[in-house]
């Protein structure tokens, strides 16, 4: 073995490249080409075919200009933060609990948190919609009411449809997220719990000082997965909403905003143009969480 | 974690950490579970109520079963449940297969060769994942319309192919192949494809985990299938769903939960057949 071993790495670049053919093929088809055509788009006038001009960064300034693209930003971002800092910490709770039960009906449990994560998010958005329907929703009757509130109507009052969005949301993604955070915590050593145990038994300091060092690459990567799906949330809003922003757009997100512009109003350059105006930022974000990982 | 012998003859409380007691533990998974169960539930029962029904939530139980709103689902009097069932996975299933062929091919590229600008294109690759499709969706659509693959399932499957996150994760998944088996099947004359199709045995529990992953997300897909495919024949079964509602206020809603419920079928089936693999695969992933 030590000598085949002395003899590679294998220089073969034409082969490496041969093998990565298929891959950039789709990528060029299907990922650079919609992507610089939709940068072109962005520096066309509206008009969809042929007649479309050259127009600059007219479509970006109007963007800054427009109160319902802040709106929709503001949403998407606020919409993201709230479901990442809901999401997080819900799921290393039960992911202690779910360490801290019997092993054997821990199959069992994991399926049923799965559940909503199977299920498609368009299918999720109509069960929803009985589950926020007005009075007789599910929601009211079973927790706002009996608790003595008046019943909240989720989807048409202005307050309510953003967190409505974001029940939604961590209700469909805890569990898978839990099921990524109890396989990063069966796999930190237990000789470093009983180090740990021997200055403290206090159960926060102990998760501070080996679980949450040991978890922080799980939590980043399912933040950034949680934030990229946040971004491209289309379904659960389209159906729930009925494809506009909600009542004063209180529930307008980005990538409903650009198929409004796109298909309600025609406008494919603008549409494209605010598809493009968060990439930059999405980019950065995903460098900052990669590179704090890479430090630790 | 390994349960060793002599943990499990700890005493309660300290065997494990943050041990606050299994039944305290049970108790408050069940109470977790009950509010992620109940809608699904609810869902289910609703597909034998009649509208009237369905909007007492707190009455879980119909009064009777009866199959009908499932003969009116099968017999397409609402939407052509049948075929558009079929295309949604016709179109997870090849989109799955060809997903995870073509990113563990480059997956096993970038970890077990060394060629020049292998950073860059790894790089590269994953942008993908930060600008997903639905971000594009505009310009693809209109570039899907020029290459003539509006109104087929094709133009749904193939964009989904080129996936970064399987770039990542089989990128990961090679690199923790020994080297001595690559060495060996090279010493053995093998041609680099050849290498490749020798390893994926022993990588059928991430192979499979992973297809697994991008049927779901195919499944799952609204917005692609909603360009592309008008055609009400062409529809996926999420698409067909979602128009229904909201087509008739006097359509039985109870159609429309037993259409849901059915969608449920192909990937609860998958992840309780590839379960063990499934989470296997994810903890060899994040052990190492």
């Amino acid at each position: 073995m030590r000598e085949l071993r002395s003899e590679e790495p294998l220089q073969r670049p034409r082969t490496a490249y041969l093998l990565l053919l298929p891959f950039f093929v789709f990528f060029v088809v299907f990922w650079l080409v919609p992507l610089l055509g939709g940068l072109r788009m962005s520096f066309y006038s509206n008009e969809l075919y042929g007649t479309s001009r050259f127009v600059g960064g007219d479509h970006y300034r109007a963007l800054l200009a427009d109160p319902r693209y802040f709106k929709a930003l503001r949403n998407t971002a606020l919409y993201a933060a709230y479901s990442i800092g809901c999401i997080l910490p819900l799921a290393v709770l039960l992911a202690h609990l779910l360490q801290s039960a019997w092993r054997s009906i821990r199959p069992f449990l994991t399926f049923l948190l799965l559940l909503p994560a199977l299920t498609p998010p368009a299918v999720l958005a109509l069960l929803f919609l009985l589950v926020f329907h007005g009075r007789e929703g599910l929601l009211n009757q079973l927790i706002v009411l009996p608790l003595g509130f008046k019943a909240v109507n989720w989807l048409k009052d202005p307050s309510f449809i953003l967190p409505a969005l974001v029940l939604q949301t961590v209700w469909r993604w805890t569990g898978f997220i839990t099921l990524f955070v109890l396989a990063g915590m069966d796999g930190i050593p237990r000789v470093l719990y009983d180090a740990a145990r021997m200055s403290t038994e206090s159960r926060w300091h102990l998760f501070r000082t080996v679980t949450y060092p040991f978890l922080k690459p799980v939590l980043v990567f399912s933040a950034v997965y949680l934030m990229v799906d946040a971004f491209s949330l289309f379904s659960g809003a389209y159906v729930l909403l009925g494809g506009s922003g909600g009542t004063a757009d209180a529930g307008l997100v980005l990538v409903s905003y650009i198929y409004q512009q796109a298909f309600t109003f025609g406008k494919f350059g603008t549409a494209s143009a605010i598809s493009l105006s968060v990439a930059p930022f999405l980019l950065l974000a995903l460098a900052l969480c990669f590179l704090r990982v890479r430090r630790s | 974690m390994k349960e060793t012998p002599s943990s499990t003859g700890h005493a309660e409380g300290t065997g494990r950490p943050f041990r606050a007691g299994p039944l305290l533990a049970l108790m408050g998974l069940t109470l977790v579970s009950l509010v992620f169960v109940y809608p699904f539930a609810w869902m289910f029962f609703a597909s034998f109520k009649e509208n009237r029904q369905i909007f007492s939530p707190l009455k879980l139980w119909p009064g009777h079963f009866g199959g009908q709103y499932y003969g009116q689902l099968f017999s397409g009097e609402w939407i052509p449940f049948v075929r558009v069932f079929g295309n949604s996975l016709l179109i997870a299933s090849a989109q799955a297969v060809g997903a995870v062929a073509v990113t563990s091919l480059a997956g096993y590229a970038f970890a077990k060769h060394r060629f020049p600008m292998r950073r860059m294109l790894f790089v590269v690759s994953l942008v993908v994942i930060v600008l997903p499709q639905q971000a594009l969706a505009i310009s693809l659509f209109t570039w899907l319309d020029a290459l003539h693959l509006s109104n087929r399932l094709a133009g749904v499957i193939l964009p989904g192919v080129a996936s970064g996150l399987g770039i990542l994760y089989f990128t990961q998944v090679f690199r923790q192949v020994p080297d001595d088996y690559v060495h060996l099947a090279r010493m053995a004359g093998a041609s680099e494809f050849r290498v490749y199709t020798t390893l994926l045995p022993m990588l059928a529990s991430p192979l499979l985990s992973f297809g697994l992953v991008q049927f779901i997300l195919a499944w799952h897909e609204h917005l692609i299938p909603m360009l592309v495919l008008s055609a009400a024949d062409q529809q996926t079964l999420p698409l067909a769903l979602a128009s229904l509602y909201g087509s008739s206020l006097r359509f039985p809603f109870a159609v429309l939960m037993a259409g849901s419920t059915l969608t449920l079928i192909p990937t609860v089936l998958l992840f309780a057949l590839l379960h063990r693999r499934f989470k296997s695969s994810l903890s060899e992933l994040l052990v190492h």
